[in-house]
């Protein structure tokens, strides 16, 4: 099955760079924390809880984010354009919609990792939030969708420079205004209708809302179900129709 | 059997292949020849669907060869001309990894890799990241990877570049054994020599078009067996004789220092494609 020879070559992956994936995984995340919750935040309360226990699932659904997008999205990007090596993937009887969820899986497990070692940082120092099956849920689901959104960026991409670019234009803003460091209803009206609407903002309002012990929400869920679904076709279509990939 | 269908294929409007029609037969050692920028390497990617064409179609075995025929392309393997291998992947990795894209069974995957390996003299070396090989070494992962899932066809994009003669003659005899055995062979290469050894028939491609198909010898005789090399002061000459005595005749009037030899595939190529070899 294409699924598992897919995430053999991301464990392969792993296993050679596990500690500088590791420690790569964790600075922005600790300097977020160390900034905006202890150095900004930390006696502030955001509806009823404390600055922490908001900050902290925002933290979490951005790491997720940015670990699954950059697994698959860098990664795919070099062995496309510069390494040439998705060439014998894509010669090989690898059923490219496979591949496509191997990645998908790949880098989702990959955020799963770099989101649980800031909540098992954040733990160790006291973290206020609680953590169930379905806080890990939403990881996994948040990082697919990225990881999707990571294999159509490298696809679509034409140089190394464009996925460095795509980082810039859409996963950055998205780290900082997507719900994560402050709430959203604090936006202008215009900005939050947009921010709304974006993935990252439903991965950190599910991860906040389980971590209050309050219900998670459906649409939300859908949300994020649509968009992984959505950046999955394209990323398909792209690689089965394009000429000159 | 392959069959390359009125093939035609743009980039950015511009032809780079136009009307190509050709068939291979299984079990044949195939060449295509032709200077830089001939088409060649564009013609084994839309073989390998790296590049898809913009009119015509290829058939393997009657079937169109496309991006998701997963039946059809788990007969084709391709070593291309640029090096395809993961970085950080080493060479033990890289076997397992084609072995698993092509679905093959763990055994065979360990023991046809090690066979491999070691007839390409890669066994010492199987612990090393391919960043840390040398270039020829590169080339032969790259042919004991295309040749593990023991697939009906295989594409040889310029397959020696950069190999020392010893290993160009040693993969000469692994491919040469295994065409004997009944894999098809598509290859193409500007080691005239290589070609001439190696094929059974080849076509000959100038600027997108196809020229002409025939066996080597063929291609030879019809320049004619003997050739003249005549050095003159503005550079050497080459004539071309239909035998021996015809040459001998030539140069009889000869003033100029001369050397007779036989034609080969290399004069077939500068004369039929009107320049030199890149």
């Amino acid at each position: 099955m294409a699924i598992l020879t897919v995430l053999w070559e991301k464990w392969i992956e792993f296993k050679h760079e596990w500690q500088k994936i590791t420690v790569t995984a964790m600075i922005s995340p600790i300097l977020y924390l160390l900034t905006f919750g202890l150095g900004l935040g930390m006696d502030k309360m955001v509806d009823g809880h404390t600055y922490m226990a908001f900050l902290i699932p925002g933290i979490i659904a951005l790491t997720t984010m940015n670990a699954s997008f950059n697994a698959i999205g860098m990664s795919l990007n070099v062995q496309r354009l510069y390494e040439k090596s998705f060439d014998n993937v894509l010669a090989s009887p690898t059923p490219l919609g496979q591949y496509i969820i191997g990645q998908m899986v790949g880098g989702s497990l990959r955020g799963i990792y770099a989101g649980s070692l800031i909540l098992g940082i954040t733990f160790i120092f006291g973290a206020p939030i609680q953590v169930n099956l379905l806080f890990f849920l939403v990881m996994l689901l948040n990082g697919m969708a990225f990881s999707a959104l990571g294999v159509m960026a490298a696809i679509v991409s034409k140089t190394h420079a464009d996925i460095s670019r795509f980082s810039t234009f859409v996963i950055l803003p998205m780290t900082f205004i997507c719900n994560t460091f402050f709430p959203v209803a604090n936006m202008p009206p215009l900005l939050k209708g947009a921010v709304q609407i974006l993935p990252l903002t439903h991965s950190s309002g599910l991860l906040r809302q389980i971590s209050y012990g309050e219900p998670a929400s459906l649409t939300s869920f859908c949300i994020l179900i649509v968009y992984t679904i959505f950046f999955m076709v394209i990323a398909l279509i792209k690689i089965n129709k394009s000429k000159n990939l | 059997m392959l069959e390359i269908i009125a093939i035609e294929k743009k980039f950015d409007n511009k032809k780079v292949l136009d009307n190509i029609n050709f068939i291979v037969n299984k079990g044949e050692f195939f060449g295509l020849l032709g200077s830089n920028g001939a088409g060649k390497t564009t013609m084994i990617k839309l073989i390998s669907t790296l590049l898809l064409p913009s009119d015509g179609k290829i058939l393997l075995d009657g079937k169109e060869i496309t991006r998701n025929n997963v039946q059809i392309k788990k007969k084709i393997t391709t070593v291309t001309q640029e090096y395809t291998l993961r970085g950080d992947m080493d060479v033990d990795e890289i076997m397992e990894y084609q072995g698993r894209l092509y679905q093959l069974p763990r055994e065979q995957r360990k023991k046809d890799s090690k066979n491999l390996l070691e007839f390409c003299g890669l066994m010492e070396h199987r612990k090393k990241r391919v960043r840390e090989l040398s270039g020829g070494m590169k080339r032969k992962l790259m042919l004991c990877r295309a040749l593990l899932p023991k697939p009906e066809l295989v594409l040889l994009d310029e397959p020696t570049v950069g190999l020392d003669p010893f290993s160009r003659r040693q993969i000469w005899d692994l491919i040469s054994g295994l065409n004997q055995q009944g894999m098809t062979f598509i290859l193409t290469t500007h080691y005239m020599e290589e070609a001439q050894m190696l094929c059974q028939r080849i076509a000959l491609i100038d600027q997108g078009q196809l020229l002409e198909i025939a066996p080597p010898q063929e291609l030879i005789n019809q320049l004619g067996n003997i050739a003249i090399n005549v050095v003159t002061p503005v550079g050497i000459q080459q004539k071309y004789f239909k035998n021996r005595e015809r040459a001998l005749d030539y140069a009889k009037n000869l003033s100029d220092p001369f050397t007779l030899r036989e034609t080969n595939l290399e004069d077939v190529f500068i004369k039929r494609l009107g320049r030199g070899i890149d």
